[in-house]
């Protein structure tokens, strides 16, 4: 099948399921809807988190292309104030107007051809508890649908905002903050009539849970609790250590609409590093696997139930967890398949059907928490299992062989383009016992350096791959990683914005720097295209100050250690 | 008094006054601290700050370097209880004050390797 006719079909079966699924949803829900389903990069707009729920972050309007993109210039900017850890979301655009959030959850409509603004809303915090956190204040996204913003909260709330008037129609409390001190700081996503949004967990000893939230009424219909959220999970914790696992799903995943499945990844275990060594599956702090730790996970929308998952890293010892939010589904010699990055710097292939194992590839050189994992199994081969004590060079480092931003995926040049970090750290491995009264606290369990890999500095790269064998293409080297997400367009660019200020436009079948501008700020969100009144527009976030970011003054000094935190804009392309 | 004698006895007077008020620009040695405990502080310290201040706080990670440090005590326990929006959470209501003071004896215990 050729792209062209698996992007016709694609848009069949999408059309199919709308007109299914129309008798439930109100008028103002299907506009939104319709475009997050059926139409890669949501043609003129851009309604959910990934672009589709195809997770492609792929526009196809090819108004600003490879000819034309040097005579792309700035054509508005917004400042939303108050971006501590800087502005790490990414917009929305339906019918005109621009929706996107700051540090505090803090929610702006604009005019998207103007950048006017139309209305703001900011909700009010438990300011003690956004002190209190260390993943906060910023929020990464929203969800739009049903005539209704959808914004989450770090103090454990889901809100839903009228999209003409900026009032909140609702305003659910799902997660006691004040006590397990996580709350909300990924966009939701919306399928059908449920808001999904998962929790923040990882290092924090809860128990990561992810919510169907009814978008009419605000009602939790459901919670999916990623640790020993089953009985077949919860054999894989030894002890008590279930009640304290981490875990989480702080990332908005996919959606399959053929099989009506929602694909999601879930964070790491705690203690974040375990003293156990090669005796994890009987000692230390969490014997065993860990369910669904570090996995992705099949959810059924409606009810929450689990279909099916696949462990990407059975009991995670390293902090390389699945929360990476996109899910690239594409279609491929009659197989349909899901592809998912997982941050220890591997590239996991699933069927989409039962997530069955179809390829793993490496898309970073400096991997030695492993010596492999098996492409046509998953399983992890040569484990380095760290005891008490000190360790050296552990690759990659803490940060991640790629981080929670989304790559892009072009259906035009069936190229997958993706961020690969280099990196390295010396640890020593010590035992903790979770703090959890009176307020939970991390859960770290080492002390540890980032450092450069043995023989070289630490650097980054974007490429361009095939997505299911990883056969590089193109690859284009950075002095320090990136950490925003990609945008590819139908115009065949691939648009990366740096970790230095420089936004940079590549030709996405042969990587040549076409066009760049300096936003004088480190991008740390995402970037968008749309349409409004006959214009093609390029949307970054700009803003530095996330906790990778804050790695970056040590390990890189200037101008990171001089770069502000508290500052950001979001910055909004046209042709002259 | 000769006058040489009171300007030794000035000078000494003047140099006990410098050090009063130079002890008075401090915090109570931190093992003057009832129940401080650097090994207690040590275990919180892997537990969580350990997440910014790399190498158990002896070098600069998201969070600087502590070893060696020339900040006083009430500066310090002060960081701790209020946190810098942005930078470093607040965790007055997480800790006692025995546990605070620990924290305040494990970096006192961390020695200053310029790294």
């Amino acid at each position: 099948m050729t792209t062209q006719r698996r992007v016709i079909y694609l848009v069949g079966l999408a059309m199919t399921a709308i007109v299914a699924g129309a008798c439930s949803m109100s008028t103002s829900d299907t506009g939104t809807t319709r475009a997050a389903m059926a139409e890669p990069g949501g043609g003129n707009d851009w309604t959910t988190y990934h672009g589709t729920y195809q997770s492609w972050h792929y526009s196809p309007l090819t108004q600003i292309n490879t000819d034309n993109v040097k005579r792309l210039r700035v054509a508005w900017v917004h400042h939303p104030g108050r971006s501590t850890r800087g502005l790490q979301s990414t917009p929305l655009v339906s019918n005109g107007v621009l929706y996107y959030t700051g540090s505090y959850s803090r929610v702006w409509a604009i005019d998207a051809a103007t950048g006017t603004p139309l209305w703001s809303y900011f909700p009010k915090l438990n300011d003690d508890l956004v002190a209190a956190q260390t993943h906060s204040p910023y929020t990464r996204g929203i969800a739009l649908g049903h005539g209704k913003v959808f914004v989450g909260t770090v103090d454990g709330r889901l809100i839903a905002i009228d999209q003409k008037t900026g009032q909140p129609a609702w305003d659910t409390k799902l997660i006691n903050s004040e006590k397990l001190t996580v709350g909300f700081t990924g966009a939701p996503l919306l399928v059908k009539d449920k808001v999904i949004i998962g929790a923040q967990g990882g290092e924090w000893p809860g128990r990561g849970p992810i919510f169907g939230v009814d978008a009419a009424s605000g009602r939790k219909a459901w919670e999916f609790i990623t640790v020993a959220g089953t009985p077949e999970a919860m054999k894989t914790w030894g002890g008590d250590s279930w009640r304290t696992g981490g875990g989480g799903g702080w990332m908005a995943g996919g959606y399959d609409v053929e099989t009506n499945t929602v694909w999601w990844g879930t964070g790491n275990p705690a203690p974040l590093y375990d003293w156990a060594g090669s005796d994890w599956k009987t000692a230390g702090p969490r014997p065993g696997d860990n369910l669904y730790t570090t996995s992705v996970i099949a959810l059924d929308p409606d009810t929450g139930k689990l279909k099916f998952y696949h462990q990407e890293l059975p009991h995670d010892a390293w902090d390389f967890d699945s929360a990476v939010g996109e899910f690239v589904m594409i279609d491929r010699g009659g197989q349909k398949l899901v592809v998912h990055p997982n941050k220890g710097g591997h590239v996991f292939v699933y069927d989409r059907k039962d997530a069955k194992i179809v390829n793993v590839w490496p898309l970073v050189q400096n991997i030695n928490f492993v010596k492999g994992i098996d492409p046509k199994t998953g399983a992890l081969i040569g484990r380095r299992d760290m005891a008490l004590g000190k360790h050296t060079n552990l690759c990659p480092a803490i940060a991640g062989g790629m981080s929670w931003n989304s790559g892009a995926y072009s259906p035009k040049t069936g190229l997958y383009y993706k961020i690969g970090q280099e990196w390295c750290m010396d640890l020593e491995v010590v035992k903790t016992t979770p703090v959890l009264e009176p307020q939970a606290q991390l859960n770290i369990g080492a002390n540890f350096t980032l450092r450069n890999p043995e023989g070289g500095k630490a650097y980054g790269h974007v490429s361009g791959r095939d997505p299911v064998t990883g056969q590089k293409k193109w690859e284009v080297k950075f002095t320090e990683p990136p950490l925003a997400s990609l945008l590819a367009t139908g115009g065949n660019l691939v648009f990366v914005p740096d970790a230095r200020g420089w936004l940079r436009a590549y030709n996405a079948e042969t990587g040549q720097e076409l066009w760049s501008h300096n936003n004088g700020l480190g991008h740390n969100g995402g970037i968008i295209s749309y349409s409004a009144k006959g214009k093609q527009y390029i949307a970054v976030a700009t803003g530095w100050g996330s906790l990778v970011g804050d790695e970056f003054g040590a390990l890189f000094g200037e101008p990171f250690k001089s770069m502000p935190k508290d500052s950001g804009a979001l910055v909004v392309f046209t042709l002259e | 008094m000769s006058a040489m004698g009171r300007i030794l006895a000035l000078a000494i007077v003047l140099t006990l006054a410098a050090a009063v008020a130079h002890g008075q620009d401090r915090s109570p040695a931190p093992a003057a601290a009832p129940g401080a405990d650097p090994l207690i502080g040590q275990q919180i310290f892997t537990n969580l700050c350990g997440f910014c201040h790399q190498d158990g706080g002896r070098v600069a990670g998201r969070g600087p370097r502590l070893a060696g440090t020339d900040r006083p005590d009430d500066y310090i326990l002060n960081r701790i209880r209020v946190g810098k929006e942005g930078a470093m959470p607040a965790y007055a209501r997480a800790f006692s004050d025995v546990q605070l003071r620990s924290l305040i004896a494990y970096i006192r215990s961390l020695k200053d390797e310029g790294r």
